[in-house]
């Protein structure tokens, strides 16, 4: 479902990306662990072209992302044709971004209306059903800033979902939460799992790595240093790098 | 001292004929200047640099060179460029060019105070450049830009007095036509003086209730918009957050 191969990502002097080569198939679930700076945000915003790539080839589902291929040229991307790339390619973010000016429902929403064209009533219907799965009911009406960190993030992931994305990207979505908010958002990424969501997410949470992926990647400095089943990953550590991470981490 | 306040009651009626050329002056060059001053923050913020610098440097001398010189410019250089200007016409380009000048520059602080995630969090929905900016960016921008913009609506009114230097028949020239043939100087300032705070004030009312419309949060949603999105009425709800 996505493939990475080969991507190198400079910001001036510094290298986020060097070589990073990564597939994820139809409906699994990968968690990128590492530490701060190692990368992980970078090649996710790189899967949506959020971020440019220096060099590199990304695909999701089958077709470059942020190239077009026309007969003995590729080209880059219009807006336009990036924009309905992205539809198809969730994200959450880890400081939530959800609109200020507009109410939950209307945050979910927004996607359908504006960039799908969906009628506001039937995009509402299908809004309101999202933010109960979430379990969100009570708050459609609600401002993000009278919403609590868990809440936010829940009403983000059901923006993401409401665009019906084939992949979903998760940048660090519990960093920036109160330590007793991050349970409520990752039972509903886990429940999103659940479905068959192919996921990507980048995560300090090692007890939900170990319980929701299918494998797990340890990057540091822009590589991947190790790359496992996360039962393999977190007991048997290959790699000294790897190894001493862990050990900080879980301590 | 000999003040005679009857005399300004006399004209008044000429000078507030006179303050509709001060309001179509005012109102039409803002207007010309904030649809412009809006494009000329879009070209500043663009990735292209030389659009960008194309803008800062008309910004630059517009907003460097006095609008009185500007007046004068374009009502006596057009001539040479071999067109004619009426006086308001030629009142019209250089107040709004000033306009677009000093709006731009409001526009482009709202437009960078918008962090720049909440733009992010649109593009990775698939939103493009203009929806992002008409739906996401400009919405919670013009909510920071109302105070700055109305001062300056404030002063490009008062500033539209500069227009009797080239003979646009406004409050501050009506004002000294006035005293100079009834030598009554005092009475006759103090009733402009008295109009120009009339129109400042009705601008200062204005920015009052933007500031109220656009305090979304405490505003909530209006009962057709509820409705549309299929919620229950406001406070009926027990979680809703009432409106004061």
């Amino acid at each position: 479902m996505i493939g990475v191969e080969d991507l190198y990502k400079s910001f001036g002097s510094v290298r986020a990306l060097d070589g990073v080569s990564l597939s994820v198939g139809l409906g699994e679930v990968v968690c990128v662990i590492g530490p701060s700076g190692s990368g992980k945000s970078t090649l996710l915003r790189c899967i949506n072209f959020l971020e440019e790539p220096t060099r590199g080839l990304v695909r999701v589902d089958g077709r470059r992302v942020g190239y077009v291929q026309e007969v003995g040229r590729t080209r880059r991307m219009s807006g336009r044709e990036l924009a309905r790339m992205r539809a198809d390619i969730g994200m959450v973010f880890q400081l939530f971004y959800l609109w200020p000016h507009m109410t939950a429902l209307e945050n979910v929403i927004l996607g359908l209306t504006s960039v799908r064209g969906v009628p506001l009533e039937v995009a509402a219907r299908r809004g309101r059903a999202l933010l109960a799965k979430v379990g969100l009911s009570d708050k459609m009406a609600a401002y993000p800033e009278h919403l609590s960190g868990g809440q936010r993030q829940r009403v983000a992931i059901a923006r993401a979902l409401a665009m019906e994305p084939k992949v979903m990207l998760f940048d660090e979505p519990t960093s920036a939460l109160d330590p007793e908010l991050v349970e409520e958002v990752l039972q509903v990424m886990e429940q999103v799992a659940r479905e068959g969501m192919t996921m990507v997410v980048a995560t300090h949470e090692m007890g939900f790595a170990r319980r929701v992926a299918d494998r797990v990647i340890f990057m540091d400095r822009g590589r991947v240093v190790e790359t496992g089943r996360p039962e393999d990953l977190f007991e048997r550590p290959r790699q000294e790098r790897t190894k001493r991470f862990l050990d900080k981490i879980l301590a | 001292m000999n003040l005679d306040f009857s005399i300004a009651l006399k004209y008044f009626p000429v000078l507030a004929h006179a303050a509709i050329y001060t309001v179509f002056l005012t109102v039409t060059s803002m207007a010309i200047g904030t649809v412009a001053g809006l494009f000329l923050a879009l070209a500043r913020l663009s990735r292209h640099g030389w659009l960008s610098k194309l803008v800062w440097g008309y910004v630059w001398i517009v907003r460097g060179t006095p609008m009185l010189l500007h007046l004068f410019f374009i009502y006596y250089a057009a001539p040479l460029f071999g067109l004619t200007l009426d006086a308001i016409p030629a009142a019209i380009i250089a107040m709004s060019l000033s306009a677009s000048a000093y709006t731009s520059e409001i526009i482009r602080a709202g437009l960078q105070a918008v962090h720049h995630g909440q733009e992010e969090a649109a593009r990775a929905i698939g939103m493009t450049y203009p929806a992002i900016i008409r739906q996401v960016v400009l919405p919670q921008a013009v909510r920071i830009m109302i105070p700055p913009y109305m001062s300056n609506f404030i002063s490009h009114t008062k500033n539209s007095s500069l227009a009797s230097v080239i003979t646009v028949p406004e409050v501050m020239l009506t004002a000294q036509m006035i005293y100079s043939s009834t030598y009554r100087a005092i009475e006759i300032l103090t009733a402009a003086g008295c109009i120009y705070l009339v129109l400042t004030s009705c601008l200062t009312g204005l920015q009052l209730w933007l500031e109220r419309v656009t305090a979304y949060e405490t505003r909530g949603l209006s009962p057709r918009r509820r409705r549309k999105l299929g919620l229950e009425p406001a406070l009926a709800h027990g979680t809703d957050v009432p409106a004061e």
